[in-house]
């Protein structure tokens, strides 16, 4: 009886390969134009006012001492974009990890909350001398940063989604006879994907900033903040410029990760029908 | 007389100083529809919590097919007028989510939910998030999570109240259609007097502070149920006795 009309489908169900490509059009290119609009900005100062390749070189300038020295930042690109996915993966886990905890147990939410807020207000660059005493001029302490800048956004937007949950729908469980960890799992979990997303996304965009700070202050040898100290004294404007973009680029890079990461495990905040592979084959 | 599915003993329930539901005695037979109608603030939710097993009553007993089953959950279907469909969930998953709830979904569990969306005109959308969903729609689906628990009893807290009145009438008559068909014991709880008359077999009328049955008594309309029952002599009769006990007057 009363089979449902097409038009009671609503939304998107038969998005075409025109609107899908329109999408992709909005979402990748008009950032890619506000990159080159930015890059012709600073073109356009230098020339316009003739500053001096040693107070700012052009676009083009800063990217051939890039690729010129490839075979020397390369390996020094690697070593930063480790000690970022090591730190970001393990204050992804460490901030999991707290935001679980406290949602569940509000004892320790009241003890632990004042602390991370304490952890946040220490200048980074302070416990940088520290956790080299402690931990030596290894990959360690550029962990320890990055993971102690990622960690806080994660915790804070873990421990609100999961505050937040729809509390009929947690009783719906439990008339449903569910047991406790179950509901989490199914329910409670699923129900703060997004703001957990937000978190990483909030932490991404720090991590390689935190590798940075780490590897100035806690670097023996050869690092990409060392490399761009070294150039800065010998007055190579252009790879003090190049390493920035460099450093830049993998910052975006792993912010795009991260995006790409929430794209692939929320697929119902685009899509109306869901992939094959998601559901049983019906 | 069929025997009786649910019983409640002297059920009664507190909140600080409002008493929210005075010691209530409701049985209900198997097989029967049983709508409660009261405005709001008459304790028909705090009634149904307490079934549900979510709410302890201070006083008085649960008592289903012979068991007590009071401040204990699992034992009913249970449904809101908020769907509380997870929108990471297509419509088959969400068909099964008691199942995965409380154990491992099997793929008889998954087949039933076909089964069930196929037949009540759901087919296409197994696949859908609920997103993609009508309001109508998307209460059917609750509903059809509901009734795959296999619970005898479902409890049904004012399903169509957010839906506008031509999409309710066609869910109140589709409502029918699948309690003939799985003869299933509902309970009813709105504060439409016409949706009351037009599903139920039997009355249960409340009333504020306190929170009380002020009424009880056989639905006689006849079945089936259409478009005229609504018009009917009958059901004017009713419903002017039952707005009587709601809103005081003679009657």
């Amino acid at each position: 009886m009363s089979a449902p009309t097409p038009g009671e489908s609503a939304r998107g169900s038969r998005a075409g390969v025109g609107r899908a490509g329109r999408t992709v059009a909005r979402n990748v290119g008009i950032p890619l134009l506000s990159i080159v609009l930015l890059l012709a900005l600073w073109q356009g100062i230098v020339v316009v006012f003739h500053v001096a390749p040693y107070i700012a070189p052009r676009p083009r300038q800063a990217i051939l001492a890039v690729t010129q020295n490839w075979s020397v930042l390369w390996p020094l690109t690697l070593g930063t974009i480790r000690e970022t996915v090591y730190g970001f993966v393990t204050g992804a886990a460490l901030g999991l990890t707290l935001g679980v905890i406290m949602a569940k147990v509000p004892v320790l939410q009241r003890l632990v909350y004042p602390v991370l807020v304490l952890s946040q207000a220490v200048p980074i660059i302070a416990l940088a001398a520290p956790l080299v005493l402690i931990l030596g001029f290894s990959v360690a302490p550029k962990v320890v940063i990055v993971a102690w800048i990622v960690f806080f956004p994660v915790t804070v937007n873990v421990l609100d989604g999961l505050s937040h949950v729809d509390q009929d729908l947690i009783n719906l469980a439990r008339v449903f006879g569910a047991p406790r960890w179950r509901t989490f799992l199914q329910i409670e979990i699923p129900a703060t994907t997004t703001p957990l997303f937000s978190g990483l996304k909030i932490g991404a965009t720090y991590a390689v900033t935190g590798a940075i700070i780490g590897e100035l202050a806690a670097s023996d040898g050869s690092s990409l903040a060392l490399y761009q100290e070294h150039a800065n004294s010998n007055l190579n404007t252009a790879a003090v410029y190049g390493t920035t973009m460099l450093m830049t680029v993998i910052g975006i890079s792993w912010f795009l990760l991260v995006v790409g990461a929430e794209v692939w495990a929320t697929p119902w905040q685009r899509r109306s029908v869901a992939r094959r592979r998601w559901s049983r084959r019906p | 007389m069929s025997p009786s599915l649910l019983e409640l003993r002297d059920v009664g329930k507190v909140f600080g100083d409002t008493v929210a539901l005075e010691p209530t005695t409701i049985s209900v037979d198997e097989g029967s529809f049983v709508a409660i109608v009261g405005p709001s603030g008459c304790g028909k939710s705090t009634l149904f919590n307490v079934i549900a097993g979510l709410v302890a009553p201070d006083s008085g007993a649960v008592i289903m097919g012979g068991k007590t089953v009071t401040n204990t959950t699992g034992h009913v279907g249970y449904m809101l007028q908020k769907d509380l469909l997870v929108p990471w969930r297509t419509v088959q998953d969400n068909i099964t989510m008691a199942a995965r709830l409380t154990r491992r979904v099997t793929e008889a569990d998954r087949a039933e939910a076909r089964r069930v969306a196929e037949q009540y005109g759901l087919g296409e959308f197994l696949r859908h998030y609920p997103s993609a969903l009508s309001g109508g729609m998307r209460q059917r689906v609750a509903f059809m999570r509901t009734l795959v628990t296999h619970q005898p009893l479902l409890l049904l807290d004012e399903p169509f109240g957010a839906l506008d009145a031509q999409t309710r009438l066609e869910m109140q008559q589709w409502l029918l259609q699948v309690w003939r068909d799985t003869g299933r014991t509902v309970l009813f709880i709105t504060h439409d007097v016409d949706e009351s008359l037009f599903l139920s077999d039997r009355v249960v009328v409340m009333s504020p502070r306190p929170g009380r049955v002020v009424a009880d008594f056989a639905n006689v309309l006849a079945r089936p149920r259409t478009v005229d029952t609504l018009t009917d002599a009958t059901f004017i009769e009713l419903k002017s006795r039952v707005m009587h006990l709601l809103h005081g007057g003679a009657s």
